[in-house]
């Protein structure tokens, strides 16, 4: 697919998605708001994971990633579309969180923290750090392609250290705001982990798309290597198998000490149909993505665009099988209340990446594409 | 005239160098013995023509064996053999088997992959190392050869690894023992 034929594909999902978003609000404004949640989630972390690509690779002073590290920079552009979405989720139905709804079943330190004005300073400050952040790392990424001779330990490697450790604070703390307290009356003590691991994953497959396309074009193709896919593909098999790690914590912690008020997380999500998400979860994020990648061969062709695929979309059934059943009751329903908005995110995502306009895109592929072959 | 002992050992100062120098010999029917370098050096398996190595496969048996072991061990204590009622829990309690099962086929995989390693690459204990050049452990690169027929004499080995630069190139006639 050229990049003017994606560019209109981006376009087409963004307003059918949109539009389906709006039907979906008419007809269940419940199940469209959870599908709006779960779709500016995903977005601002996958976002955020190439975020945290950058900061680790210039932490470690890496230079494997040297032919393609513009690509998860462009990724930050994400992080405001994500929180564009969560901001219409926390000002239109604030009532999704039982908290605001109707205040004072809470008590002690849960109740100060669960307060609505609380809640929004705290969004606002994680949302402007992450966006603080982005721009000197993205700006340093760019400055370092353009100078390699500026890539001084203080200029690059401090903010690269800083945001490491502000983003496993803010985004422990968020996913805990944004999405644990959904149900506010449980509680998991290794949720921001396990969001980090499935964000991660997420952004590295995503990575391995937008790589495989770049090549796919003739761009970068003689600088972005087989070798280059097999470190990838062993990374999206290490935090694979991590988040296989964190999901098995989580549920056998729950499921031995089984008590109820952390016990009926997982009550809920196992009855009836729901229970064949949950073995499908653990499938498509782990099970799939383990036993391909052991192939060293899977690791450097095509297969592994496949298995990317496959994680991305695993982590869009991981957040609705999180998300989705704390606000709607039943069995679990797919339509236009959630595919609407996921469409829309994903054009949103698209185009973060190409570049808002057809014309400033092409310029910036090339621009790329020229830079990595120099 | 070679005797089939005899080795040719060239030394390079440069990765490059060794890389090129490897290709070249195999190109030129030599048969690499090995080749010795301070650090794993990128593309050198591919020049030597090595396949791909086994200890994958060695790992996984392992592996599969301590977890299949471990797993029906749990299962022999606690469901067969001694039953008890841990709070109402099922005897064949499996995701808290998993923990242990997933240890023991760790265990059995690391200690099967080294251990298999030292035994194929014949570093057992008391083995007293030769070092086929010095500072081959620091800054210089080696490569061993064999001549496939006695054709090959020192000077045409010579020039193709000088052609490669190498800094130091010379004959080795290997103890009995030692050839293998």
């Amino acid at each position: 697919m050229t990049p003017a034929r994606l560019h209109t594909v981006a376009r087409v999902l963004v307003v059918a998605g949109v539009a389906g978003a709006v039907a979906g609000l008419v007809h269940d404004p419940a199940r469209t708001w959870a599908g709006i949640l779960i779709a500016s989630f995903g977005t601002l972390a996958a976002g955020l994971g190439g975020l945290f690509f950058v900061a680790l690779n210039r932490v470690c002073g890496a230079t494997w990633d040297l032919a393609f590290r513009g690509v998860p920079a462009t990724f930050a552009a994400a992080i405001p579309v994500g929180a564009a979405g969560l901001a219409l989720v926390f000002v239109f139905a604030p009532w999704l969180y039982p908290w605001m709804a109707e205040a004072g079943h809470l008590t002690g330190f849960k109740a100060v923290w669960l307060s609505q004005g609380f809640f929004y300073v705290r969004a606002a400050v994680y949302v402007a750090l992450w966006l603080v952040f982005a721009a000197v790392l993205v700006g340093r990424t760019r400055q370092i392609a353009i100078d390699p001779s500026s890539d001084d330990a203080r200029a690059t490697r401090a903010p690269a250290t800083a945001f490491l450790i502000v983003f496993a604070l803010t985004f422990w703390l968020a996913s805990v705001d944004w999405i644990m307290s959904l149900e506010p009356h449980w509680y998991s003590t290794i949720f921001g982990v396990y969001h980090f691991a499935g964000a991660f994953a997420s952004t590295l497959a995503l990575l391995v798309l937008a790589l495989m396309w770049l090549r796919r074009q003739g761009l970068a193709s003689h600088t972005i290597t087989d070798a280059h896919f097999h470190d990838l593909g062993t990374l999206l098999f290490a935090f694979s198998t991590f988040w296989m790690y964190i999901w098995f914590s989580q549920y056998m912690l729950m499921w031995y000490s089984n008590i109820p008020e952390e016990a009926t997380y997982y009550v809920r999500r196992r009855e009836g149909a729901w229970l064949t998400l949950f073995y499908l979860n653990v499938g498509l994020n782990w099970v799939v993505p383990f036993l391909v990648l052991l192939f060293r061969r899977a690791k450097r062709g095509r297969v592994l665009a496949a298995v990317a695929a496959i994680v991305v979309a695993g982590r869009a059934l991981d957040l609705y099988t999180m998300i989705w059943p704390a606000i709607v009751a039943g069995g679990p329903r797919v339509g236009l209340c959630e595919l609407g908005p996921l469409a829309a995110a994903a054009g949103l995502f698209l185009l973060a990446l190409l570049g808002w306009g057809p014309r400033r895109h092409a310029a910036t592929v090339e621009a790329a594409a020229s830079r990595a072959a120099t | 005239m070679n005797t089939a002992e005899t080795r040719y050992v060239g030394v390079f100062e440069r990765e490059d160098d060794l890389v090129g120098a490897t290709r070249a010999a195999r190109a030129a029917g030599l048969r690499i013995v090995d080749a010795y370098t301070p650090y794993a050096v990128h593309g050198l398996d591919a020049a030597m023509g090595l396949r791909p190595s086994r200890l994958a496969l060695v790992c996984l048996v392992a592996g599969a064996t301590g977890a299949v072991l471990k797993l029906w061990f749990e299962l022999w204590t606690a469901v067969v053999d001694w039953p008890l009622d841990v709070g109402g829990k099922p005897h064949n309690s499996l995701p808290a088997f998993v923990p242990i099962t997933f240890e023991v086929m760790v265990l059995f995989a690391g200690l099967a992959t080294v251990s298999a390693l030292f035994l194929v690459a014949g570093l057992r204990p008391g083995r007293r190392p030769a070092l086929v050049a010095d500072q081959v452990t620091d800054d210089r690169f080696a490569l061993v050869v064999e001549p496939a027929d006695a054709t090959a004499s020192l000077a045409s080995v010579r020039a193709l690894f000088d052609a490669h630069h190498a800094v130091d190139v010379r004959a080795r006639v290997e103890p009995a023992e030692e050839a293998s």
